[in-house]
């Protein structure tokens, strides 16, 4: 049976995850009634009654959300490497000297095929200027992901990354908190923009502008 | 402030008669005692409890989101009103934080001031003796041949070997025993302030998570891999530990037989773990309510439920999806379970299927129903849509619902595949084959640093309330007088400040035995009170005495206390031949 989606709570679930730090306190009240009870912290018994139903896969697009790191104030990306979707070795070292723009996809993302044309395009404008765009397929299936590529002429390789290992690599530095998460590294290798949510066309060229004209 | 106390103060002396205007420090005071009031305190438990009652009544956001769409659709009228409430996340509306937060304010604002208290209490000397033992509850007393000093000397010792604290003065020692009383008192309002805080570390500095895995599939514990997370105030996406962890089996038991039928016996997810990347690879079973801990992060397990794989192929021959498709149980007993898939690259036009998988499938009067929820006939039936997924818009959507407003359903047949079967789509739009099922589980990742600190707080906080409960605490006068006819009288008294049901009495008439026993009867001692004068201490001690007590003092103690004899007045003291003949000094002393 299909359920329909209720707009009303697809638009909760995002808040819940645009406000990322939702009521634990809540819990803490809940533990204070039960006391010492609640300190044992036992999983239900009832494996049954907690799906993932519940919890509705969230993947979320936050509205866009762009973070700028001032030059000599950039952490450092971490040295990436792995198989692509369509299964050559790539690594981000390849594009030392290059700014490169990393974006965290998955096929499966609604906000990620939303702002997908507008990456391609970019990539392939901006190319001659040395900007670089590598993906970073995250939890996907692989012909999905072609599929993706082909449908959104994304021209750019995407590293496979089903077991969140790459996501995992930016752990230390600024790690991707959603799907899509776009990073813009400068020529120097430091981290110099970290985009949240769906961008356009224009927010993105507008950023990557500022880390080009800005890098040592 | 003082300000303001004043004028009431002034009000107060110069309108006897009319009612006085608090102002806004009083009315801060009578508000604040208001609020730590015992009363308060339990009226804002009781209203907690009351209040979390729609949570468990209602479906809730944050717990299943689909539930409370479910909600919207079947009482259209009365889920926006009970929304506006805050009715379907009630443990983050702002009513239900202002209970919980007045009663934290509220149990601060008691516990805080009484600890202070109890510590003043519990390193209270113990009171000046009363002046009239007789009339404490319990009270001895008892002749003695020994001084004063020597009897006030010797049951100190006696009482300080029994652990008392002592305070002494001029003729008399106070003792105090139980103070473990205040201590157990202190140290359950202490632990009840640090299980406080410890809860509220766990809201800071903890989260939650939970994610599905696929049997075959890994995951790193990085935001972007899990389906839902609840940080804690100051996490960011940074602080999770870096652990990854893959699943390589699961399996789940059932009873096959009986009135129990259907019901799991076991669970068991065979995982591999690495701490973080690069380091070594160990293994882990995990089962119900045997968490994996790494890091000080507790990954438990639960849930599970089929993924069937699914091979679509679209219009043009191309396979556009080949892989398995987490379906979720709508029927615990029976694992039938419900999912879709969605291929919104397909050609010629987006694809999306909604299915329902039946472990062991049977026929039920024409129907197809599931019987038992181990996969012992596995079968899938599909209805497919064409049209739009709606997936092109900025507009997140679940994985697990099929939007179905852009959607046409196509004309297929109803019969549910088996393994290895196909299905063709009408108007050359591909084939879609059900291949197998894969297994997968649900993982509840939380890590609450509070958590070891409440419990630990917990067990404070009882056994400080048992030692109160237990330990009652009690005090003990002695007084010695020197009597007229050389004795000393000794007078013991003794109350318990707490209420405790008895013991005392009987632990107050052992130390005065204990003591009696020590001190030697006035009675049992050859003396003859031969002059009848009785010379109370003050007057026996003129200030001629003064040499020669200081000589007898000097003298080999006391061995030439005879000495003294020639002084006026004692003259009982040459007359004992007893051991104690030190008396000579006492008497001089109590002269002096």
């Amino acid at each position: 049976m299909p359920r329909l989606i209720d707009p009303r709570q697809s638009r909760q679930t995002r808040q819940q995850r645009l406000h990322r730090r939702p009521r634990r306190t809540v819990h803490g009240a809940a533990v204070v009634v039960a006391a010492v009870m609640a300190t044992a912290g036992c999983a239900g018994g009832d494996i049954g009654a907690n799906t993932p139903a519940s919890s509705g896969q969230s993947f979320v697009g936050h509205s866009y959300e762009s973070t700028y790191y001032q030059a000599g104030s950039r952490p450092s990306a971490p040295p990436v490497s792995g198989t692509t979707v369509t299964g050559q070795h790539l690594s981000l070292s390849q594009y030392r000297g290059d700014t490169i723009v990393v974006n965290f996809w998955g096929s499966w993302c609604a906000p990620c095929r939303a702002e997908a044309p507008a990456l391609g395009q970019l990539a392939r404008q901006l190319a001659a200027r040395g900007v670089r765009f590598v993906g970073i397929d995250i939890r996907d299936e692989p012909d999905s992901a072609v599929a993706f590529m082909q449908q959104f002429n994304v021209g750019y390789p995407s590293i496979s990354d089903p077991s969140d290992e790459i996501a995992l690599d930016f752990h230390s530095t600024v790690p991707p908190a959603d799907i899509p998460t776009t990073l813009v590294i400068d020529r120097s290798g430091g981290i110099a923009d970290r985009i949240f949510g769906a961008s356009t066309y224009r927010q993105l060229l507008s950023v990557i502008n500022q880390v080009t004209g800005s890098a040592p | 402030m003082t300000a303001t106390e004043d004028d009431a103060t002034t009000a107060d002396v110069s309108t006897p008669g009319r009612p006085v205007s608090l102002g806004p420090a009083g009315w801060l005071r009578w508000g604040w005692r208001q609020l730590t009031s015992m009363r308060t305190a339990l009226i804002l438990l009781f209203l907690l409890a009351i209040a979390s009652v729609p949570g468990s009544v209602l479906p809730q956001q944050g717990i299943d989101p689909a539930a409370v769409s479910q909600y919207y659709q079947s009482h259209p009228a009365l889920a926006p009103f009970l929304n506006r409430l805050s009715l379907f996340n009630v443990f983050a509306a702002p009513w239900f934080a202002a209970i919980y937060l007045l009663l934290f304010a509220s149990l601060a604002g008691c516990v805080l001031p009484r600890t202070v208290r109890l510590v003043g209490s519990a390193r209270q000397q113990p009171p000046r003796a009363p002046a009239n033992l007789a009339r404490l509850p319990a009270s001895a007393s008892y002749v003695t041949a020994t001084a004063p000093a020597q009897a006030l000397q010797q049951a100190r010792a006696l009482l300080t070997a029994r652990r008392f604290r002592i305070s002494e003065g001029d003729g008399w020692v106070s003792a105090e025993k139980g103070y473990l009383r205040e201590v157990g008192n202190l140290l359950f309002h202490v632990a009840l302030l640090a299980l406080l805080f410890s809860v509220g570390l766990g809201g800071i500095f903890g989260y939650k998570a939970n994610r599905l895995l696929v049997v075959g599939q890994g995951f790193a514990n990085t935001p972007t891999a899990l389906d839902v997370f609840r940080p804690g105030r100051l996490v960011g996406p940074g602080n999770l530990a870096p652990f990854e962890i893959n699943l390589h089996g699961f399996s789940a038991k059932y009873v096959s037989s009986g009135p129990e039928l259907d019901q799991p016996l076991s669970y068991d997810a065979s995982l591999t773990y690495a701490d973080r990347p690069g380091t070594p690879v160990r293994r882990y079973q995990l089962q119900v309510n045997h968490p994996l801990v790494v890091d000080g992060v507790s990954v438990y397990l639960i849930g599970h439920g089929y993924a069937p794989i699914f091979k679509v192929t679209d219009g043009t021959g191309t396979v556009r999806w080949d892989g398995p498709v987490p379906f979720i149980p709508v029927d615990q007993t029976t694992l039938t379970s419900e999912g879709v898939i969605k291929v919104p690259d397909a050609k010629p036009g987006q694809l999306g299927f909604a299915g329902v998988f039946l472990p062991s499938a049977i026929d039920a009067g024409g129907r197809l129903a599931s019987a038992f929820p181990a996969a012992l006939n596995p079968r899938v039936s599909l209805v497919g849509f064409t049209g739009n997924l709606g997936m092109n818009s900025s507009q997140a959507q679940s994985v697990y619902q099929l939007d179905t407003t852009g959607l046409r359903q196509l004309p297929m047949q109803a019969e549910p595949l088996a393994a290895g079967q196909s299905m063709k789509l009408p108007d050359g739009l591909g084939t879609v084959t059900y291949l197998g099922y894969q297994q997968w589980v649900s993982l509840a990742i939380t890590y609450d640093p509070g958590q070891l600190p409440a419990l630990l707080s917990g067990i404070a906080a009882l056994a400080g309330l048992i030692l109160s409960f237990l330990i009652r605490r009690r005090r003990v006068f002695v007084r010695a007088t020197a009597a007229a006819d050389g004795s000393t009288e000794v007078w013991l008294g003794g109350l318990a400040r707490s209420d405790a049901a008895g013991g005392f009495e009987t632990e107050f008439s052992e130390l005065a035995e204990l003591l009696r026993a020590e001190l030697p009867a006035a009675a049992e001692r050859p003396f003859v009170p031969e002059r009848g004068e009785v010379v109370t201490p003050a007057a026996a001690a003129p200030a001629e005495h003064d040499g020669a007590s200081a000589q007898a003092r000097a003298s080999a103690d006391g061995q030439q206390a005879a000495v003294t004899d020639t002084a006026g007045g004692s003259g009982h003291l040459g007359t004992g031949v007893s051991p104690v003949s030190t008396v000579s000094p006492r008497a001089s002393t109590d002269g002096e």
